[in-house]
């Protein structure tokens, strides 16, 4: 056999391949390349703590990825609906989409470079406080300053130091920077309004509260 | 009681398991380290030397601790030390765990990058996008080459892999996880 023969039959084994020493007994796996099929991240999606995660609108080539998240929950941080794609897969897949409007009082004077209030920051974390709602995904269209502010809030109620709050905020929101008024939003915010239930709350939360 | 992540801390895998990334841990991060993160392993894959109350930290709270040294992706043992790293991380035994260089930048970007394209099936965008919040957009081709054309074989016990590892497409795998 020649090389390139050689070289096709790895390209056809997949990335598992359990060797002969499963016959002593002590199974093992060889990994040679990934998966066959290759999955899409949401645009800026990163994890936030154990099955919590952060990222922009996701769009139909990321559902693949989400199934994988088997999320529970979606927060869409956002008064306009998200596209229909995303609405009809959390309707087929039963994942309770979740609005906190930017401003609910604002009607047709609001503004969507505004940032949250107060009232839907503590909407949203009062799902996040809630870990019925796991595994949820906190999302607004491009993942930068509404999503930030409300990761930001969460990261003071567990008890981070503002500068590494900021670190956090600014790694996400692109070439320009972060806004300063997104940063003393998440300053401002009263922490102390957020009622946790300790049956429900996460691990994580628990942790960094006691 | 205000808790200081390292520089540049960030879940990397938050599911069955907790496997996180950072920069150089300073002791004003301990505090965070031992009361959120209760490690069980720290991956350095930088070059510097260990601080003697890093080492003592480490001991302490007794963290088993790998010094993998990377000095770049043109590193003539890069092959081997990338390999050495996954290892550890393809076993479940080692969890929790933190992955840090001295930013937390490119290479552990590069170890991350890795992680998502192998063990995750992430497409190659999404692993460019996600090294790029890290580094800030700073010039990264050569590590982005490396972890696009980055090829292995490695062998690792079945019954110690992590469920976050991603069998999903392998047409076998119920097959041989119930020959096992």
């Amino acid at each position: 056999m020649s090389a390139i023969d050689n070289y096709q039959d790895e390209e056809e084994d997949d990335i598992v391949c359990v060797n002969e020493e499963i016959e002593t007994g002590h199974p093992r796996v060889t990994i040679l390349h990934p998966p066959n099929e290759r999955i899409v991240p949401p645009l800026n999606f990163c994890p936030v703590e154990r099955y919590l995660y952060r990222s922009g609108q996701p769009s139909n080539v990321n559902f693949p990825f989400l199934l994988n998240l088997k999320l529970k929950t979606i927060i869409w941080l956002a008064n306009e609906e998200p596209q229909d794609a995303l609405l009809e897969f959390c309707d087929d897949h039963n994942i309770q989409l979740q609005f906190a409007a930017i401003n609910p009082d604002g009607g047709e004077d609001d503004n969507p470079w505004d940032g949250l209030t107060e009232h839907s920051i503590r909407n949203a974390l009062h799902t996040i406080v809630n870990s019925e709602s796991y595994p949820l995904l906190v999302c607004c269209g491009m993942g930068r300053h509404r999503t930030g502010t409300v990761i930001g809030c969460l990261r003071r109620l567990m008890g981070w130091n503002l500068a590494s709050v900021s670190e956090e905020y600014r790694r996400f929101t692109g070439s320009r920077g972060g806004r300063i008024l997104v940063e003393l939003l998440i300053e401002a915010f009263d922490i102390t309004s957020v009622e946790i239930d300790r049956e429900k709350a996460p691990n994580w939360l628990l942790t960094a509260l006691s | 009681m205000k808790y200081i992540p390292p520089l540049s801390f960030a879940p990397v895998v938050g599911t069955d398991v907790d496997l996180y990334r950072s920069g150089y841990p300073m002791p004003l991060n301990y505090s965070f380290i031992k009361h959120q993160l209760h490690l069980k392993t720290v991956i350095y894959v930088g070059d510097k030397d260990i601080l003697p109350e890093y080492k003592a930290f480490l001991e302490e709270e007794s963290i088993k601790f790998h010094h993998i040294p990377m000095k770049s992706t043109k590193d003539p043992e890069i092959q081997k030390e990338m390999e050495t790293v996954l290892k550890l991380v393809l076993d479940v035994n080692n969890y929790p765990i933190l992955v840090h260089s001295n930013k937390g930048k490119h290479r552990v970007g590069v170890v991350v990058g890795i992680i998502r394209k192998l063990l995750l099936g992430w497409s190659m965008t999404g692993i460019y996008q996600e090294y790029d919040l890290f580094t800030g957009g700073q010039k990264g081709d050569i590590d982005l080459e490396y972890i696009t054309m980055f090829n292995t074989s490695i062998n690792v016990p079945l019954d110690r892999l992590p469920d976050f590892v991603n069998f999903k497409n392998h047409p076998n795998e119920t097959h041989e996880k119930l020959a096992v």
